[in-house]
């Protein structure tokens, strides 16, 4: 019974999460220039040709450079504020988690909106720095709540026994804290610069043609030819994913076994 | 003059209070345990004087100067922590150095401090291995290293032995004494184990309930506790509740003359086992006697531990010498002491 429940739900999952993908990513390598099987062919060409184009490199660069930027504005302060919060009382605890919390809550749609508006009003519309500031909101949650649960896996008397031979509560959080909750960090990390790299919703309010980021650049080329150079892009966008998906999986593991003792 | 001063300290937690009034001196070198069962305050106590509580009210001093609102950092007192707390990401050698590095000692300095104290605790070996590839003893003592190598004014342990198994607890309390020795160091350690805290300690005081019931030196508590409570937390003890009147104790059909008996009123009566034999023919002058039967013979190689039935109700422990065997469940005694070796309690 167990295994039967076991192997329905698998072949389920796989039917509907992989199984389009993996249709659609063999065209990559079609030498046709339609998206339709039979293929007719295999070929590198398409690959050749994402390279090639400045618009499709230029859009790789750009969501690199967003992503990187959001990425470390983003730990920063999910970092600072989840170590904030560790430090207070339980229910100050409670209120300052949900509004560090709120901005993957309300829909995305309605954050763009706002952040179009409010980075039209300081004239940063179109800019790098609106795109990193708007995914560094969005990519702070992720970061605090990683952090924070690595920082409650803590022992606290590892503070305290820091404290009790002397060291002040920034040498306390350098050298004990920080190292010990290092794993909470870096997933953070890469949850912040995935996010970033897939976002769309408020990419497409925010960026300019020169600030294109990939997910818009991908949206547009749907719009306008398509082609596949397109299956191209998103095979590589799933592949990043996947590396980095695959990279916390390894860190959260060698984290669990830090925290073990 | 004492070392460390601890004059009237108060502690709620909300509406709850930890700590009723404690006051205790202790004096520089000295080993005191504070013994108490779970929730006596004990714990409490202790992260007070770490400096991890405020206290509610109350002062602590040492060597005169206030020190109750000194933060934990700059008290410099060592803490050994129940669970060792020691620093998964550094070796042995790094955990042990950390209070030398904050202090911004020379780094030579610090290498020889470290062997020192690692040759101590006898953990040379292991200098840069990780504290979790060590053993729970061999970590407890890096914890013991890590707290003592700043030459601490004051050494606190936080039931140190608790996680450990019995032989390996004893062997440790024996280097623990060893080390206390050579140091000089002022201990205070908690614990909830009397033999633990008679086996180490200078001096013991003993808590429940927030309060300390008695402090002074394990012979001190064993053989004249304060109360009911001392008698029973430290070491085994008989108490009989009965009434003092005329120089005579009575509980139901048990009548003792008493001799130094003075006071009247309700009391118990406390006989330490060791201090009651069982004799099988009647006793000779200056003892009492009770006439009881063997409920139960334990033979535990050391000694024979009996309970005896005095009437209905009053059941005794006694322990008794093992050398030529058991007597019997069942058999028709003598309990004979000492009436010197009686203490009334109120």
């Amino acid at each position: 019974m167990a295994r039967s429940i076991f192997w329905i739900s698998t072949v389920l999952c796989l039917a509907f999460l992989a199984l389009p993908l993996l249709l659609v990513l063999p065209l990559a390598f079609n030498t046709s220039s339609f998206l339709t099987y039979p293929m007719e062919g295999f070929t590198f060409a398409w690959f050749g040709e994402v390279f090639g184009q400045p618009s499709w490199t230029k859009a790789i660069w750009n969501s690199v450079k967003v992503a990187a930027g959001a990425m470390a504005l983003a730990v920063l302060i999910g970092g600072l504020a989840a170590t904030g919060v560790t430090l207070t009382g339980r229910v100050l605890q409670m209120v300052l988690s949900a509004l560090f919390v709120s901005p993957v809550v309300v829909p995305s749609i309605v954050v763009a909106v706002a952040f179009a508006y409010a980075f039209g009003r300081a004239g940063l519309s179109g800019s790098y720095a609106s795109l990193v500031l708007a995914h560094a909101i969005l990519g702070a949650p992720l970061v605090f709540l990683s952090v924070l649960t690595s920082l409650r896996g803590l022992d606290p008397d590892l503070d305290r026994a820091a404290a009790s031979m002397g060291a002040s509560r920034l040498h306390r959080f350098r050298h004990v804290t920080l190292p010990l909750a290092a794993p909470g960090f870096l997933a953070g990390a890469l949850f912040a610069f995935i996010t970033s790299f897939d976002e769309v919703v408020v990419a497409l309010f925010l960026a300019a043609p020169e600030s294109t980021t990939l997910p818009i650049a991908l949206f547009s080329g749907l719009r306008d030819r398509l082609q596949p150079t397109i299956v191209v892009v998103a095979l590589l966008l799933s592949l990043v994913s996947l590396l980095f998906l695959l990279a916390m999986g390894q860190m959260q593991k060698r984290g669990a076994a830090a925290s073990r003792n | 003059m004492s070392f460390i001063e601890i004059q009237s300290v108060n502690k709620h937690y909300g509406a709850v209070q930890a700590l009723y009034d404690v006051s205790l001196s202790i004096a520089k070198g000295e080993f005191v345990t504070l013994l108490g069962p779970s929730g006596s305050g004990k714990t409490t106590l202790l992260k007070i004087l770490a400096g991890f509580d405020p206290v509610t009210s109350g002062t602590i001093r040492m060597a005169g100067r206030d020190i109750t609102s000194v933060p934990p950092e700059r008290r410099n007192f060592g803490l050994v922590f129940q669970g060792y707390a020691l620093f998964p990401h550094m070796t042995v050698a790094d955990n042990i150095a950390y209070p030398l590095k904050v202090r911004r000692r020379p780094r030579g300095e610090i290498a020889e401090q470290v062997r020192a104290m690692l040759d101590l605790v006898q953990l040379g070996k292991f200098a840069n291995r990780k504290p979790q590839e060590l053993s729970g003893g061999q970590q407890q003592r890096v914890a013991l290293a890590r707290a003592l190598v700043f030459r601490p004014d004051l050494l606190l342990l936080d039931e140190p032995m608790s996680a450990l198994d019995k032989k390996l607890r004893f062997d440790l309390q024996e280097e623990l004494r060893d080390i206390h020795r050579r140091l000089g160091t002022t201990f205070i350690n908690v614990t909830h184990d009397q033999e633990e805290a008679m086996h180490m300690s200078d001096s013991i005081a003993v808590m429940n309930h927030g309060q300390i019931e008695q402090f002074g030196p394990a012979f001190t508590l064993y053989r004249q506790p304060a109360n009911r409570f001392v008698a029973g937390f430290v070491g085994k003890s008989n108490l009989l509740e009965g009434r003092i009147a005329q120089g005579r104790f009575q509980a139901g059909d048990i009548v003792l003359s008493l001799p130094g008996a003075a006071a009247e009123g309700r009391v118990a009566l406390m006989l330490r086992p060791e201090d009651v034999e069982l004799a099988q023919a009647p006793v000779e002058g200056g003892k009492a006697a009770l006439p009881a039967e063997v409920v139960s013979a334990t033979y535990t190689g050391d000694r024979a531990i009996y309970t005896a039935a005095v009437g209905p109700e009053a059941r005794f422990l006694v322990y008794g010498s093992a050398r030529t065997g058991l007597i019997p469940e069942g058999s028709r005694v003598h309990l004979a002491f000492d009436p010197q070796d009686c203490l009334l309690l109120r």
